[in-house]
């Protein structure tokens, strides 16, 4: 598989991002669900401590993947789908793309503000955005989770468009983003 | 005769030594000075405060072995710029102010270092007592004196940390201290 995306399939660098970025936000989601609850304790500290580790591996992966995708044209959608359609998909790619910074971003400031510095898996610990204070850290709280509503919702709607696309429109828009696996005309 | 020349003697090396010996008393200015701490969770360090504490300093450069200070500090003010952590540091398992309020530090000896003066004394904690050295610096000023330094303990040889903060996983067992008093003359 070329390293590159071509005009009909997504190239294996394109592929990497999509995939370990999708892994990493199901964890995300996973980690941030269990401690959200939890009192403070060494369980709340222990999940919450790599639920800031990977949101930080996000946050540079988020930088790399836009500056690939800005140098790597995308394949394109196929011409069939209709301009509602096609604009659909953009705003949710755009979308995306938002929330792979917004979602870190929040929640690195937010650590900052409760004056719980993040560290990268113990091995360096970021610098803290702004100063401790207890009013911004419930503001950027409700954000976080607001975004993250938003990143399911999105998140939801890109599965079900890849599947419709898939077997309701029969095109190659899901198998193009798959590893191993040809692209070929389906229709 | 012999009695009185004995006296006599004694009287004058007492004069003699209090006179090499003579230390300046000090309290520290409680709104100017600050007393620091650091500690480690999941990797990166946090810093908080202690607001009320009193420090009792007597110290001359030239008189160290009649040097001593008396630090006692209020647990409950502890402020770590957040409040769920400074109430999990108030309860039982971490201060126990309940039992514990207030900390104690007491200086035995004292010695001249490459950078300035190092002091060793008996810190209670949590009602353990145990020796904690310190490096600081002394700089006399005309209104008093400044005194800054630093140290290194355990918290868990004073059983800070029990229950869910005995592990050193999460939160790392070396906390540091600094200080920066402003000292004014007893009058």
């Amino acid at each position: 598989m070329p390293n590159q995306s071509s005009p009909n399939r997504y190239g294996a660098v394109a592929q990497g991002f999509h995939w370990l970025i999708a892994a990493l936000i199901v964890t995300q989601f996973t980690l941030g669900w269990l401690a959200d609850d939890l009192p403070l304790g060494a369980h709340k500290l222990a999940l919450l401590a790599r639920h800031k580790s990977f949101g930080m591996t996000v946050l540079m992966l988020a930088v790399l993947r836009l500056l690939w995708r800005l140098f790597n044209r995308p394949p394109q959608l196929p011409s069939g789908m209709s301009k509602n359609g096609m604009l659909l998909a953009r705003a949710t790619h755009i979308a995306f793309y938002v929330l792979l910074f917004a979602m870190p971003l929040t929640g690195w400031t937010m650590s900052s503000a409760k004056n719980y510095p993040v560290s990268w898996f113990g091995r360096f610990t970021w610098p803290n955005l702004i100063s401790p204070n207890e009013h911004a850290f419930e503001l950027l709280r409700s954000t976080h989770h607001l975004l993250s509503d938003a990143l399911f919702a999105i998140a939801i709607l890109h599965i079900f468009a890849a599947l419709k696309h898939h077997f309701w429109n029969k095109d190659d828009v899901l198998v193009r983003m798959l590893p191993f696996t040809k692209s070929e005309k389906r229709s | 005769m012999k009695r009185s020349f004995a006296a006599l003697c004694a009287g004058i090396f007492l004069a003699a030594a209090a006179a090499a010996g003579g230390v300046a008393g000090y309290t520290a200015d409680a709104q100017k000075s600050r007393l620091e701490f650091a500690g480690v969770q999941a990797g990166a360090e946090f810093k908080g405060v202690f607001h009320k504490f009193t420090a009792a300093v007597e110290f001359a450069p030239d008189a160290l072995a009649s040097s001593h200070f008396e630090v006692q500090i209020d647990m409950n003010s502890v402020d770590s710029m957040d409040k769920d952590r400074d109430s999990t540091m108030r309860g039982p398992d971490v201060f126990d102010v309940a039992h514990a309020p207030t900390a104690h530090y007491v200086t035995k000896s004292f010695a001249k270092t490459a950078g300035g003066f190092s002091a060793v004394g008996a810190l209670t904690l949590r009602g353990v007592t145990k020796d904690v050295p310190i490096d600081f610096q002394f700089s006399p000023g005309p209104a008093g004196a400044t005194l800054a330094g630093s140290a290194k303990l355990k918290r868990l040889d004073f059983g800070v940390g029990r229950g869910d903060w005995k592990s050193t996983e999460w939160v790392e067992d070396a906390v540091k201290i600094s200080f920066s008093l402003v000292l004014k003359p007893t009058t």
